[in-house]
């Protein structure tokens, strides 16, 4: 894994030039051009099926880029494509992907697997992050349930675990596809103020998928609006 | 243009079962003629009255031989399962298409199938003649047959995993053997469990029958007692084959009910 200098708080982390992404035949959006500063907390807002989740999957190198380019910038400013930062990313997944037969707090431990070389897990999950995954799961108001089985949860306890899945991997960056659609209102001012408080602690970059107009003044510092009613399909 | 309409409007109506329906009341009338039997006026009911009364009562002093060969009976379905479990795991990965190249799924399915068309008195016979009339023919004939079955259901159970859990493990930064052991497996492992459980259930039954062709176990007893006609000890082998079926039967849906369980599939709604 690179090592991970200090980086300038405030300094281009994620660039997008003239990204286009297209779904089959449709276009979803062109010529978006973007730049995020480290530590920043990006929201992307947007009617369903304007395209927020395939941006954050070409973030995350998950989708490739129909047109244009995007990289991301390493603690020296130099360009890095999405492939290179696997495992420096925290994914929150919109249908949150986790471990159905596995509790909770092993799920949330589960986001460091790839720090350890697979012949070193073959015995069994490595337990170095659950102190700092009891503390997430505890932040979020899971403490109790931290054991129990994550199919026998709740949608929305599922939801925050995999919340704390993604910032239980010390990532650099957070892309988080819709995570708190599941939860109450409380409940979800309360899962984007851990999200927003550890950015701010460890200097993480957020690119944050939500629908609520409300969460977004309070806890994003600017907001991409992908419309496909907008002129250029986009807003900043 | 009538008469088109009235054809279509019939093939409308025979849908799959009407059609199969159909099927089996023309295959049930032709098949009939296996009814006459010998054809000579035999009293059914008095040959079965008679021939159950010899059943009767059990002669238990048996009881020790009957245990001991029980015992032997479980072993040999305890490393027929044990094994063919061992078997099965990769066989079944070959198999499921979610995860292997689909000509080569095809292949190790196709294999299963041919292991499964033999049933496991054939697997029993061919084995005796491979080893000799010994438990071990046991052993081998039945693994060779629950692999068919093994190999098949775990194969399902890998098709039936979502494969995004992994998928996202792997996003995260793991290591595609981390991603198979801890996000394919885990979801995995109940069915597979349960499936192996289901099978030593069954291998128990089936160990009891492939003794008849000497492949050992409790089946060996059955046989020899049949052969000199000594139906009071052999009803008392049929009863501890009963109770000892029920009780895994007991014992095997617990447990199965507990691993699903797990998959939360009834308990997901509930947490809600």
């Amino acid at each position: 894994m690179a090592a991970i200098t200090a980086p300038a708080p405030g300094a281009p982390h994620l660039s997008l030039r003239g990204l286009g992404l297209r779904r089959g035949e449709r276009w979803l959006f062109r010529g978006l051009d973007l730049e995020v500063r480290r530590g920043e907390f990006l929201a992307v807002t947007g009617p369903s099926g304007a395209g927020k989740s395939s941006l954050v999957a070409a973030l995350a190198g998950l989708l490739p880029a129909s047109e244009g380019g995007l990289s991301w910038c390493d603690a020296a400013g130099a360009a890095q494509p999405p492939a290179a930062l696997r495992g420096r990313l925290g994914l929150v997944f919109q249908d949150l992907r986790l471990v159905p037969t596995l509790p909770l707090l092993d799920n949330v431990c589960l986001a460091r697997l790839g720090r350890h070389p697979w012949w070193r897990t073959l015995a069994g999950a490595p337990r170095e992050g659950e102190a700092r995954a009891r503390a997430l799961l505890g932040a979020l108001g899971l403490a109790e349930v931290a054991e129990r089985t994550a199919a026998l949860c709740s949608g929305g306890e599922q939801q925050r675990a995999a919340l704390a899945r993604g910032l239980c991997l010390e990532p650099e960056a957070v892309l988080a596809d819709e995570p708190v659609s599941a939860l109450d209102p409380d409940g979800a001012r309360r899962a984007l103020g851990v999200l927003r408080d550890e950015a701010r602690a460890r200097g993480l970059t957020v690119v944050c998928v939500l629908h609520d107009r409300p969460h977004v003044e309070e806890f994003a510092d600017r907001a991409l609006v992908i419309d496909p009613a907008l002129p250029a399909g986009f807003a900043l | 243009m009538s008469a088109p309409k009235r054809g279509r409007a019939l093939y409308e109506r025979l849908d799959l079962e009407t059609v199969l329906a159909l099927l089996l009341a023309a295959a049930a009338v032709w098949s009939l003629p296996v009814l006459r039997g010998s054809g000579r006026d035999l009293d059914h009911w008095a040959n079965l009255k008679r021939f159950l009364g010899r059943f009767l009562p059990p002669d238990l002093s048996v009881l020790p031989d009957v245990a001991a060969a029980l015992g032997e009976t479980f072993r040999i379905a305890v490393l027929a399962t044990l094994f063919a479990v061992a078997l099965s795991l990769p066989l079944a990965l070959c198999a499921a298409r979610t995860v292997s190249p689909r000509p080569l799924a095809l292949l190790a399915r196709l294999a299963m199938n041919m292991v499964r068309t033999l049933p496991s008195l054939v697997w029993a016979l061919v084995a005796v003649a491979v080893v000799g009339a010994n438990p071990l023919a046991g052993v081998v004939a039945l693994t060779f047959y629950s692999v068919g079955y093994l190999g098949k259901f775990f194969a399902d159970a890998f098709e039936s995993v979502d494969l995004k859990v992994a998928a996202g493990l792997r996003a995260l930064g793991a290591h595609p053997i981390q991603a198979f052991q801890y996000g394919l497996w885990p979801q995995a492992r109940p069915l597979v469990w349960s499936q192996s459980l289901w099978m030593l259930e069954y291998n128990l039954r089936s160990a009891a029958i492939v003794g008849y062709v000497g492949a050992g176990g409790i089946g060996v007893q059955l046989h020899a007692y049949q052969e000199y006609y000594q139906w009071d000890r052999f009803a008392t082998v049929l009863l501890c084959i009963l109770a000892l079926v029920i009780a895994l039967d007991l014992v095997g849906e617990r447990l199965r009910a507990r691993l699903l369980r797990r998959t939360g599939s009834a308990e997901t709604l509930a947490a809600d």
